[in-house]
């Protein structure tokens, strides 16, 4: 789908946060919520394709984390884990408050210290 | 590649590392542009319509405009990976149609409509609909700054797509059932999928159309003349 121009959108992105240490980055942490319908091994694949053009982002390992879907209950006040993509709480509330599974960030960035 | 690729996680460790925990959100450019066009068409009522190929959407939205046209003011934008046939189709019948071509793309992302907007007139226009590119994943996680977002499920298609597309269903407000007329031969329950769509979103409408034989139209154009309203009415008290 769109993981290439996610993986290349990534890059941009830390080259504009980190315009110092852009070039020292060795890791980036990837948490995409099971909502946002990313796949980590095309993320992966979309990555390699990427270092074939860009071969100085071959020394950086990219890890995708996927975050399970979370939605809140107001009866019971608290978060439960949404299963099968029913949004109904144990107690047979249905809830459309999402707390997480929609993200699609960037979490960590590990620099190599110089 | 030309080096044989030795998996990273073996890599060795070199100097030490200093690691900055963060949050970078992918979709934030989209969001900000999504909100710019909220902003800029406060006064029109935005409806995101999405489903599979093939549903029937470009059919269903000439039909409103042949039903529409001495009550409200429509404008299309038509986003397909190629070709400017369903624009085209919709100006055939009298719709201010526009055609955005992806360029390949599964989705249609907010800048595209922002820059479609500057070759669109929308002066005086109630209602725009955004016809998505066909296609029940991606364009979930696209906010395109749209009020409302419709999801169009053909009977062709199957009564398994709200639990197979969540997301989809999730953010819309309302599932149109598309091609009514050809449920008496296909294996599909209205009432399965009913459920199946509120296990997902509680709150999603739900409303059954036939742009072939006419069922159903009546009820989906009251629909829009109502939200257009509640729009203007909220519009008149800020
Ligand atoms: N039987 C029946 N066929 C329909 C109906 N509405 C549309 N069709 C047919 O379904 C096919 C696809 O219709 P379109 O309106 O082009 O569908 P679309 O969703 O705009 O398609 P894409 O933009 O390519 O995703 C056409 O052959 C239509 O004639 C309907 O209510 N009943
Ligand atoms: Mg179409
Ligand atoms: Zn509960």
């Amino acid at each position: 789908m769109h993981e290439a121009s996610i993986v290349r959108n990534v890059f941009e992105m830390l080259q504009e946060a980190y315009p110092d240490k852009y070039k020292r980055i060795i890791k980036v942490q990837i948490e995409a919520g099971l909502l946002s319908n990313i796949q980590p091994i095309l993320i992966q694949n979309a990555f390699e394709a990427l270092i074939v053009e860009e071969p100085t982002l071959a020394s950086i390992e990219l890890e995708v984390l996927l975050l399970p879907i979370m939605a809140h209950c107001h009866t019971c006040d608290k978060d439960f884990e949404v299963k099968r993509h029913k949004f109904v709480c144990e107690c047979g509330t249905p809830s459309r408050n999402i707390v997480q599974g929609e993200e699609l960030q960037i979490s960590r960035v590990e620099f190599l210290e110089n | 590649m030309s080096t044989p690729s030795i998996p990273k996680s073996n890599r060795m460790p070199v100097g030490s590392v200093q690691c900055d925990n963060t949050t970078l959100n992918l979709l934030k450019a989209n969001d900000f542009v999504a909100k710019a066009i909220r902003e800029k068409l406060s006064d029109v009522l935005v409806i995101n319509v999405c489903s599979s190929p093939g549903s029937g959407k470009t059919t269903l939205m000439q039909e409103t405009g042949k039903r529409l046209s001495d009550k409200l003011n429509l404008a299309v934008l038509v986003g397909d990976p190629e070709t400017d046939r369903d624009a085209v189709r919709m100006k055939e019948v009298g719709i201010n149609a526009l055609q955005i071509v992806t360029g390949g793309m599964c989705h249609i992302e907010a800048q595209m409509i922002l820059q479609a907007l500057d070759h669109i007139d929308l002066a005086g226009v109630d209602l725009l609909f955004i016809e998505n590119v066909g296609n029940l994943v991606c364009p979930a996680a696209f906010d395109l700054g749209e009020d409302i977002r419709v999801t169009v499920l053909a009977a062709t298609e199957g009564d398994d797509k709200p639990k197979k597309y969540p997301r989809m269903f999730l953010t819309s407000e309302l599932m149109v059932i598309s091609k009514a007329d050809l449920l008496p031969y296909v294996p599909f329950s209205v009432e399965a999928v009913t459920q199946d769509a509120r296990e997902v979103n509680p709150t999603i409408e739900v409303m059954t159309i036939s742009s072939l034989k006419g069922e159903g139209l009546d009820e989906w154009c009251n629909w829009l003349l109502e939200k257009v309203a509640e729009k203007k009415a909220r519009l008149a008290t800020t």
